[in-house]
C-alpha cells in the first residue's frame, strides 16, 4: 500500500515536473501573433496599413524586451478580402502556425467568420478595422474583441455634428452593397432621423463599382442638403471625382464613414475630396504628446503618412501586450477575462474594452478634409457615442 | 406633368446619355478582344491586363511631364510593339499546337496573373487618376454631360469607325481578312501570314492601351483594373458574336443601356446577373451571337 502511495506520489510529481518542462518549453519561444489581412485586391491599401502599425508596434514591444520576456512575431496571410479565404487562412493560421492571438480582417463579413474559427479553435482574436456594428451586437462573438470604433460611433459623432451645422436636413444615402455598407447606412440613417433628419432616397452600388453616373440622376431629382456614403478604398476615388466630374456634389455636403476617405484614396481623389466630413476615431492631425510621436515614428518607418487603420493596428498590439501582462499568460480564459474591462494607452487616448460586448470605447471626432488633411473640427465623448450594450451570448 | 419632366431630364435622359458614355468604353474593350479572337482564334484572357498596362503607361508619362494628348497618341503605339513581341515571343509558340484553345488561353491567363503583380510591385497596392484634359460640363437638351465623357463618345465612335475601315475597306483588312478565312490559301496567295498574325494581335492590344488611357481620368488606375471590364467585354463579344466588329458594337451599346436603365428599378447588384444571364440564353439558344465571325461574312 506505502508502495502504491509512493509511485502515486512520483507520477503526480513527475506529471508536474514535465508540465513545468513543456510551459517553460513554450515561455521560452516568441508569442506569435496571425494577421489575415487584405494584401492584394480593393482593399490591398487597407492591409498595408494594418501591416505597417502591427509591424511597427511589435518592432518597439520586441526593443523594449517583448511580452513577459518573450518576444512578438507576426504572420502574415493574405485575406482578399473575401470571409471565405479569410476563414481558410484563419483556420490555417491557428492549426499550422499555432499563433496565439489573431487579428487583420478587414471585411466586416471576414471578422465575422474568424470570429467562429477563434470559438472553435480556443483563441482569440481582434479586429482594428472592421466598422459593423453586428460584430459586437447581435453577432458578438465571446472570443473576438473590436478595438476600433463601430460604424454607429463614427455615425454618432457625425450626426452631432451634421444637426448643429444644418438642423433637420434632407439626407440621401450611397453605400456599398454588403454587411458594412448596408450596417453603416443602417446606423446612420436612424440616428440621424432620430435627430430630426429627413431621408429623401437610398441607393445600394455593388463593391468594386466603376461608374457611378447611374445614380446620379436620382441623387438630383431628390434634391438633399447632405448626401452620406460608405463606400471606401478605389470605388471611393470613383465616385467623389465621378460625382465632382458631373457637377453632383455641387451645393450638397457630402459625409460619410470613416474608411471613405483615407491617406491611401485620397492623393487620387484629390480635390474631390475636399470639404468631406467624416465621425473618425483618429486624424494625424490630433494634437497629443503621444500621437505626436507615434506619427513621427511611423513616418520615419514607412515614408508614409499613418490613418485610422494604421493607428488602431498599431494600437491592437498594445491591448494585447496590457492583457497579457495582466493575466501574467496567454491562456485564452484567463486571457478574456484580463481583456474584459481593460483600459490601455493607444496615440488616439485612452480606451477602455466594455466587458459586455468586448467593444472598446473612446473619444470620437468630427473631422474635415482640407488640402489632403483631415481637419479636427468637434469632439463627441466616447460614453456618449458608444451606445448600449445589445450583447446578449456572454 | 412638370414630375414627368423633371424625371425624364434628372433620371432617363442622363442615364441613357451616361449608359452611352459606359457602352462606348465597353465597346473600345470589346473591340479588340473580337478582333484577337476573330482572326487568331485566341481568347486572350490578359486583355484587361493589356488594358490596365495601357492606363500606368499612361500615368508614367504623364508623371513624367508629357501632356495627356501626347499619352493618348503614344501609348497605343508602344503597347502595339508590346504586343508584337508577346505575340512573336509567346503566342506564337503554342499557337499551332493541336491544343490551341486551352495552350492560349492558359497562357494569356498566366500573362494576367503575373501582370497583375507586377503593377503591384511596381506602383504599389493604391490608386492613381490622372486629371482630365477636358473639365467642365455641358446642358444638352437640359441633361448635364461632363465634356470629357462626350469626347469619350465622340472618339470612341471615330475609333470604332476607323477600326471598321481598315478592317473592311483595306488592302491590309482584306489580307487580315483572308487569313482568317484560310490561312493555307491566303499563304499561297503571298500573305504573310504569320505576321499579319502578330499584327493583329498588336493591334488588339493597342486598342486596349487606348481604352487605359481613355478611360483612366473616369476610372482611375489600380493593380486589379483588368478585371473591370473584362467580363462585361466577353459577354459583349458572345452576345455580339465572337470576332464581329458590328455585332461587338450593338451588343456593347445594348447591354450597356440594359445594365443602366435597369438599375433604376432594380439592386444595381443585380444588374450585372442580369446581363450575364442574357448571355447564358445567347449561348443557349444563338451561341454564334448577332452577327457571324470576322471574315465570315
Amino acid at each position: 500500500m506505502k508502495q502504491l502511495k509512493l509511485v502515486a506520489a512520483l507520477a503526480v510529481a513527475f506529471a508536474a515536473a514535465s508540465t513545468t518542462t513543456a510551459a517553460l518549453a513554450q515561455g521560452a519561444g516568441p508569442i506569435k501573433i496571425g494577421v489575415v489581412t487584405p494584401l492584394t485586391g480593393t482593399y490591398a491599401g487597407i492591409g498595408q496599413q494594418v501591416k505597417w502599425g502591427i509591424d511597427l508596434a511589435i518592432k518597439e514591444i520586441n526593443d523594449k524586451g517583448g511580452i513577459l520576456g518573450r518576444k512578438l512575431e507576426a504572420v502574415y496571410e493574405d485575406e482578399e478580402a473575401n470571409p471565405n479565404v479569410a476563414v481558410q487562412k484563419a483556420e490555417k493560421l491557428f492549426q499550422v502556425a499555432k499563433v496565439d492571438f489573431l487579428t487583420g480582417t478587414v471585411n466586416s463579413g471576414s471578422t465575422l467568420a474568424v470570429g467562429q474559427v477563434a470559438e472553435r479553435n480556443q483563441r482569440l482574436a481582434a479586429t482594428t478595422v472592421s466598422f459593423s456594428d453586428a460584430i459586437t451586437g447581435d453577432k458578438c462573438s465571446p472570443n473576438m474583441f473590436r478595438v476600433n470604433a463601430k460604424a454607429g460611433m463614427q455615425s454618432a459623432a457625425l450626426v452631432e455634428w451634421m444637426v448643429k451645422e444644418k438642423p433637420s436636413p434632407s439626407v440621401f444615402y450611397l453605400g456599398p452593397d454588403y454587411e458594412m455598407g448596408r450596417s453603416t447606412v443602417a446606423a446612420f440613417k436612424s440616428a440621424a432621423e432620430k435627430r430630426g433628419a429627413k431621408s429623401v432616397g437610398e441607393v445600394f452600388a455593388p463593391l468594386d463599382n466603376k461608374d457611378y453616373s447611374p445614380f446620379f440622376g436620382q441623387i438630383r431629382a431628390a434634391k438633399p442638403q447632405v448626401l452620406y456614403t460608405s463606400v471606401a478604398g478605389n470605388d471611393t476615388v470613383r465616385f467623389m471625382s465621378q460625382m465632382a466630374e458631373f457637377g453632383v456634389s455641387k451645393g450638397i455636403q457630402v459625409v460619410g464613414a470613416a474608411g471613405t476617405v483615407t491617406a491611401q484614396n485620397m492623393g487620387a481623389i484629390g480635390k474631390a475630396a475636399d470639404g468631406y466630413v467624416t465621425g473618425a476615431a483618429y486624424s494625424p492631425e490630433l494634437d497629443s504628446p503621444a500621437n505626436k510621436k507615434f506619427v513621427a515614428d511611423f513616418k520615419a518607418a514607412w515614408k508614409a503618412e499613418p490613418d485610422l487603420y494604421g493607428v488602431d493596428s498599431y494600437g491592437v498590439m498594445y491591448f494585447y501586450k496590457a492583457a497579457v501582462e495582466k493575466a501574467g499568460t496567454v491562456d485564452t480564459d484567463k486571457l478574456r477575462a484580463a481583456m474584459r474591462g481593460l483600459a490601455w494607452d493607444t496615440p488616439q487616448g485612452r480606451k477602455t474594452m466594455r466587458a459586455g460586448d468586448h467593444q472598446a470605447i473612446q473619444d470620437m471626432y468630427a473631422v474635415k478634409v482640407t488640402g489632403g488633411k483631415f481637419q479636427i473640427i468637434a469632439k463627441v465623448p466616447g460614453d456618449a457615442a458608444v451606445g448600449p450594450d445589445t450583447c446578449t451570448k456572454f | 406633368m412638370t414630375e414627368i419632366l423633371e424625371s425624364l431630364q434628372f433620371v432617363y435622359g442622363p442615364q441613357v446619355a451616361n449608359g452611352l458614355a459606359i457602352g462606348v468604353a465597353v465597346v473600345l474593350m470589346a473591340l479588340g478582344l473580337t478582333i484577337i479572337f476573330g482572326l487568331l482564334d485566341v481568347i486572350n484572357m490578359s486583355h484587361g491586363e493589356f488594358y490596365a498596362l495601357g492606363a500606368y503607361l499612361a500615368i508614367t508619362l504623364v508623371g513624367k511631364g508629357l501632356n495627356f494628348w501626347i499619352c493618348l497618341a503614344l501609348v497605343p503605339v508602344l503597347m502595339a510593339a508590346i504586343g508584337y513581341a508577346a505575340e512573336r515571343t509567346l503566342i506564337q509558340r503554342v499557337f499551332h499546337h493541336k491544343d490551341r484553345h486551352v495552350l492560349t488561353l492558359l497562357l494569356t491567363f498566366g500573362l494576367a496573373i503575373i501582370a497583375e503583380d507586377a503593377f503591384k510591385l511596381a506602383y504599389g497596392p493604391n490608386p492613381f487618376k490622372p486629371e482630365a484634359p477636358i473639365t467642365g460640363a455641358s446642358e444638352i437638351l437640359g441633361i448635364m454631360l461632363p465634356n470629357y465623357r462626350l469626347f469619350l463618345i465622340v472618339a470612341g465612335a471615330a475609333i470604332i469607325a476607323t477600326v471598321w475601315v481598315v478592317v473592311y475597306r483595306t488592302s491590309l483588312g482584306a489580307m487580315v481578312r483572308a487569313a482568317a478565312w484560310d490561312k493555307h490559301m491566303a499563304a499561297s496567295l503571298g500573305v504573310p501570314v504569320n505576321r499579319v498574325y502578330a499584327g493583329t494581335f498588336a493591334f488588339g492590344v493597342a486598342l486596349a492601351g487606348l481604352s487605359g488611357v481613355l478611360l483612366a481620368p473616369i476610372y482611375s488606375v489600380f493593380p486589379t483594373m483588368g478585371k473591370d471590364f473584362i467580363l462585361l467585354a466577353f459577354t459583349v463579344v458572345i452576345v455580339g458574336g465572337m470576332g464581329s466588329i458590328k455585332g461587338a458594337v450593338i451588343a456593347g451599346l445594348v447591354l450597356t443601356q440594359i445594365q443602366s436603365l435597369s438599375s433604376l428599378w432594380i439592386s444595381p447588384v443585380w444588374s450585372d446577373p442580369l446581363v450575364f444571364g442574357i448571355m447564358v440564353i445567347f449561348l443557349m439558344v444563338r451561341p454564334q451571337g448577332l452577327a457571324g465571325r470576322l471574315g465570315h461574312g
